[in-house]
């Protein structure tokens, strides 16, 4: 016997949430673009699709953020700060690389500096994993540790069932617990089938790739050029990312005041290492490639013990010139180490 | 498969005599539909080369990579009539010397692909002057026509909630053949002239400065589209400067490698439609 979330119970849990001062948010798909979002009834999510365009990241790491409003009078400078948001929520239908990326920001984001703005959305947040039932040629969490019913990064794990009847029910964390407390009396016991999970193939083997990676010697490799020849450095597969992180701090506005803002960044730009010299230690687009690699499988790990990527696919379903991540694994696990 | 054939034995050729160090053409991608860029300098890479009305994205940006075209060699490249348009824009800007491109030109229609006739940009000039005696693209497209019909209010809220989404990724620029800047308006910081961020105003600020920018030059290949993460259907905004500009100056992007730039030159029969 398992406890599980029948669908039609799901419009009453969503407005049993709401009632206690959760917003929701989930998978929803619009003509141009599917994000996780704020939803309102059971109708508003997106379970069809494989995954949503845009990474769950947006809702922890916006890609711009206020921080502090200055004005610089005669004698002083008076800054205010923008607090982080103080919004309970709960996201419903979470992809499991999605939480697991989340957890694996967690690391960074609360290593030596307390990033305040995403360990309070962090824990203001409760994340309802689905398993995934459906996969496509892009996605690679098999090859990394992962897979498509990890619970890495989530509060609680839905496991569906046979014919999108509901769902299985398994709470991991405390915060997940309370947040279902509030819908207890809506779960059943029952012995319904779980739906299988979807199969990913293992599309590489990552501990061959590690090896080469942290083997100085291939720092310089003709293999980086090579692979990257056809990168135009839009950098949109670190945008998608779940896991990147980089940012810039900007100030905005006039002489006298304005507004400091965290924005996004990333290591694919030719700016994102230029010197005030003019001087750029990655002079090439693929000195950047090398960079990506080499940050989420060799220094990530080096550092926090778990690989900046947890197998989205997003970076290589989007490449506007059909590069990508898992390419580029397949080719490095290929090579002498 | 008679044209990527053709293609594949002259590519040959030309790196057998030593008349190209490369060429740049399109291969197999990660999926059924997908082509990706390919850069052959072997037989084998000859061999890889694809051809098929798969062939979307132009791969004319490419040549004004740093240092390809310096040492003098001639590099080839696979090129629809857009694709050629764009090669006169960046001879016509001084980004390069037309006459170190071989162009494997090729356009599709439906499956159907065909090879056009000639390989340096000015033997297409006939086939481009063709294309200008077509109006330009008031297109069959339902969008682009619902946009048309939108007065100037609808048409703000339109694209404000479009560009909402902008992340600034800049991959539209990335991707566009005729954002060649070594260092980008945007990107310029002393000052700062755009602000960074992706709130509304940036985003405006952004696309709206990257619109001026390609009114006259935008060839309309759609990479800057197909590029955009989050779906902006940026073809809408250049196809709209390109007719503007058609229409106030009888301005085609790309008919010659002479082309005076639209918004740098200036004639004395220009309307003045502006000036009060
Ligand atoms: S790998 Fe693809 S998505 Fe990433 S920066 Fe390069 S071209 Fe853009
Ligand atoms: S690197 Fe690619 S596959 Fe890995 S988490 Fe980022 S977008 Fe997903
Ligand atoms: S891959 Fe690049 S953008 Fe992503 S976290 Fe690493 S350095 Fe930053
Ligand atoms: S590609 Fe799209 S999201 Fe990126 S900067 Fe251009 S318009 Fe914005």
């Amino acid at each position: 016997m398992t406890r599980i979330l029948f669908s039609d119970k799901l419009d009453n849990c969503i407005a049993r949430w709401r009632a206690a001062g959760l917003t929701v948010f989930g998978p929803v798909k619009t003509d141009t673009l599917s994000s996780y979002a704020a939803i309102e009834h059971a109708s508003d999510f997106d379970f069809e699709s494989v995954l949503p365009d845009r990474s769950i990241k947006d809702l922890f790491f916006p890609q711009t953020e206020p921080m502090l409003r200055y004005t610089i009078k005669k004698r002083a400078i008076d800054t205010e700060d923008f607090a982080p948001p103080n919004d309970k929520r709960i996201i419903f239908g979470a992809r499991p690389c999605d939480a697991s990326g989340l957890a694996i920001d967690d690391s960074l984001f609360g290593w030596d500096y307390k990033d305040e703005y995403w360990i309070q959305r962090r824990n203001e947040s409760v994340i309802v994993s689905i398993a995934c039932t459906k996969a496509d040629d892009f996605c690679l969490c098999s090859s990394l540790n992962l897979a498509p019913d990890s619970s890495t990064g989530s509060d609680v794990l839905l496991r569906p069932l046979e014919n999108n009847k509901g769902w299985v029910v398994e709470e991991l964390t405390d915060r997940g617990h309370e947040a279902f407390l509030a819908i207890a009396e809506l779960l059943q016991d029952g012995s319904d089938p779980i739906a299988p999970i979807a199969a990913v193939p293992e599309k590489f083997d990552l501990d061959t790739c590690v090896a080469w990676l942290q083997n100085h010697d291939n720092f310089e490799s003709k293999f980086w050029k090579e692979i990257s020849m056809r990168c135009i450095g839009c950098g949109s597969c670190t945008y998608l990312c779940p896991t990147c992180h980089c940012f810039d701090i900007q100030d905005e506005g006039d002489t006298y005041s304005g507004i400091r803002r965290k924005n996004w960044d990333s290591c694919s730009f030719a700016l994102f290492t230029m010197h005030t010299s003019g001087h750029n230690p990655r002079a090439t687009q693929s000195a950047r490639w090398r960079q990506r690699i080499m940050h989420k499988f060799n220094y990530f790990p080096g550092k926090f013990n778990v690989n900046s990527c947890s197998g989205c696919g997003r970076c290589s379903r989007q490449c506007p010139v059909d590069m990508g991540i898992t390419e580029t694994l397949q080719k490095i696990s290929t090579l002498q180490p | 498969m008679i044209t990527q054939e053709k293609y594949r034995t002259r590519v040959k050729e030309l790196l057998a005599s030593n008349s190209v160090k490369m060429v740049i053409g399109y291969k197999q991608g990660s999926t059924a539909d997908r082509r990706r860029p390919l850069f052959v300098r072997s037989f084998e890479e000859a061999d890889e080369l694809v051809l098929d009305s798969n062939c979307i994205g132009n791969l004319a940006g490419y040549l004004v990579t740093e240092g390809l075209l310096s040492d003098e060699k001639r590099v080839g490249i696979f090129l629809r009539p857009e694709g050629i348009r764009s090669i006169n824009i960046l001879a016509a800007e001084s980004q390069l010397n037309p006459e170190q491109i071989i162009i494997f030109g090729f356009d599709t229609s439906g499956r159907e692909v065909k090879a056009l006739q000639g390989e340096q940009a000015e033997d297409f000039s006939g086939l481009i002057d063709s294309l200008k005696e077509k109006p330009p693209e008031k297109s069959s497209d339902a969008l682009l026509y619902r946009i048309d019909q939108m007065n100037t209010e609808e048409r703000f809220a339109f694209w404000k909630d479009e560009f909402s989404r902008c992340i600034k990724c800049y991959a539209c620029r990335q991707a566009c053949p005729m954002c060649y800047c070594r260092r980008c308006i945007v990107d310029s910081n002393q000052p700062q002239w755009i602000n960074t961020s992706s709130h509304t105003l940036g985003n405006f600020e952004w696309n709206i400065v990257r619109a001026f920018h390609l009114a006259g030059r935008c060839v309309g290949c759609g990479n800057c589209d197909r590029a955009c993460p989050v779906n902006i259907p940026l073809r809408f905004i250049n196809a709209r400067m390109a007719q503007e500009v058609f229409e106030s100056f009888d301005h085609y992007a790309g008919t010659s490698q002479t082309q005076e730039p639209v918004l740098a030159s200036f004639n004395k029969d220009d309307s003045e439609t502006f000036i009060l």
